[in-house]
């Protein structure tokens, strides 16, 4: 049995392949080959690393490509750790834990026209929208490459080169080029993505900033901090047991907060309605979005999955 | 199977209150992974169904860490499907639901407790399964507050065998 919850899919390392300069390509597999989660084009997934490192990448290859999640990874020296572990560390048949696949590009079948502008390794996310796009007849698209010297990961951009959808700047001949000038003047058909360094998202921003909103789409390489809900305030937990206090985060679960300091509070439907998380609460005032506590019992009780709190302290008898 | 629907009761013997069908059969090998469509399933008695994540000795489901003998196999109503699209215009596969069989003519919600035939297998109910916030995750779809009080079944297995798509279910005689 196992002694703790399955929280992510557990993928095989089937192929290291190399990307170009610094870059090495990974494919994750499941250990039996069965399908993995479905992901939209460009969509991202966290790999879990050895040492307890968490990275997130976006997936290269087709969406129905759905027995392969394919990230490239370019080798930072002088980054944070995650492409050091992936380069140095990690080989063909080591086991990586991933998340769910989020996010990704909407390509919505009213927009006929796409341009990408993508910074590097920043290409990733377009080589899986490319080949979606491609393969689902909509070729109306071109991606703007801008890398200094030869682009990374030419062996999957080949065909795409060759088929007429790329346009290389590098810029270790000319001077960047200007991205008002290649993504030009609003239209209503065409949809506009940009992945890159900070200093060319800035550009695309300001380049994009009388587009539509949702024409407009911007992967970051470090991804910002999920949307929480807009009224939601932080809030101290004091644990009056084990007396310890924690702060929940705005927009975060009590489950999480327990959960990320080590203390396992049965949990089963997260909803609010199977009842497996209640814990007494002895001061403050919880708010209650349970769907099976009486008014007695919320008198006592809470459902730590759902539950909030209206004052800035909630003591729980934990 | 049409004849065991349709089929006129013997006068004198004992009629059983509903005949249902095996409309649909899914395993996964692995929590978060897509369920897989399949003609038939081998289900071995008082452990599980052959490949499937929550088969006892395997334990690779989101639950596993929980372990229950009523999650050997679990039902799931196909009229729940259709229910999910005209009352709140939700598309929900079968593959989506994540239980094992999804059965047609079977009243999953009166079963609790009771035994019955899924083809040739026997089966007794534990208790009616729970929607989990997890199931969103996984279809991006909202459907945790439309699947409470039907969201299938969950059942240890008393006598194993094959299940195929189109058996009968049956109430135990």
């Amino acid at each position: 049995m196992n002694a703790v919850p399955i929280t992510r899919v557990r993928t095989i390392v089937d192929k290291i392949e190399d990307g170009g300069r610094d870059i090495k390509v990974f494919s994750l597999v499941d250990p039996d080959r069965w399908e993995l989660p479905p992901f939209r084009p460009g969509a991202h997934i966290d790999l879990h690393l050895p040492g307890g490192l968490v990275r997130t990448y976006s997936l290269c290859n087709d969406p129905a490509d759905d027995r392969r999640y394919v990230v490239a990874v370019k080798r930072e020296a002088g980054g944070r750790g995650g492409s050091i572990v992936l380069h140095d560390e990690v080989k063909v048949g080591d086991t990586i834990g991933v998340t769910l696949p989020r996010g990704g590009l909407d390509l919505a079948a009213e927009v006929t026209r796409f341009t990408f502008v993508a910074g590097g390794i920043g290409v990733t996310p377009f080589l899986s929208a490319a080949a979606w796009l491609k393969r689902t007849g909509r070729s109306n698209f071109t991606l703007h490459m801008i890398a200094r010297g030869a682009p990374p990961l030419a062996d999957l951009l080949a065909p795409l080169r060759q088929s007429g959808h790329v346009v290389i700047h590098d810029t270790s001949v000319g001077q960047r080029p200007d991205v008002g000038a290649l993504i030009g003047r609003p239209l209503s058909d065409v949809a506009l993505a940009c992945c890159g360094p900070d200093a060319m998202i800035d550009d695309f921003e300001q380049a994009s900033r009388d587009w539509p909103a949702d024409c407009v789409h911007i992967e970051r390489f470090v991804p910002p901090p999920l949307p929480v809900d807009p009224d939601a305030k932080p809030y101290v937990l004091a644990l009056a047991r084990s007396q310890r206090e924690i702060t929940v985060a705005a927009g975060q679960t009590m489950l999480s907060a327990l959960t990320d300091i080590g203390i396992d509070v049965p949990a089963s439907c997260c909803g609010g309605i199977c009842g497996s998380c209640k814990v007494d609460w002895l001061e403050g005032q919880p708010v209650h979005r349970d769907r099976v506590l009486s008014p007695a019992e919320r008198e006592r009780s809470l459902l730590v999955c759902v539950a909030g709190s209206a004052k800035d302290r909630l003591v729980l008898d934990l | 199977m049409l004849d065991m629907l349709t089929a006129k009761p013997v006068p004198g013997a004992v009629v059983p209150s509903w005949t249902g069908v095996v409309r649909y059969l899914h395993i996964t090998p692995r929590a978060f992974l897509p369920m897989r469509e399949m003609p038939e399933l081998t289900l071995i008695a008082g452990k599980g169904i052959e490949g499937d994540r929550y088969m006892i000795g395997r334990e690779e489901g989101f639950y596993s860490h929980k372990p229950e003998e009523g999650r050997q196999v679990t039902l799931f109503e196909y009229e729940t499907l259709m229910a999910l699209k005209r009352d709140h215009n939700i598309d929900l596969a079968p593959a989506e639901h994540r239980r094992n069989v999804t059965v047609a003519g079977v009243p999953l919600t009166h079963l609790v407790g009771r035994r019955f035939w899924l083809g040739e297998v026997l089966l007794e109910s534990t208790r009616l399964s729970i929607p989990c916030r997890h199931i969103e995750e996984i279809t991006g779809k909202a459907i945790f507050d439309p699947l409470i009080n039907r969201s299938g079944l969950n059942c240890k297995i008393l006598q194993g065998g094959t299940v195929r798509v189109g058996d009968a279910v049956r109430n135990v005689q």
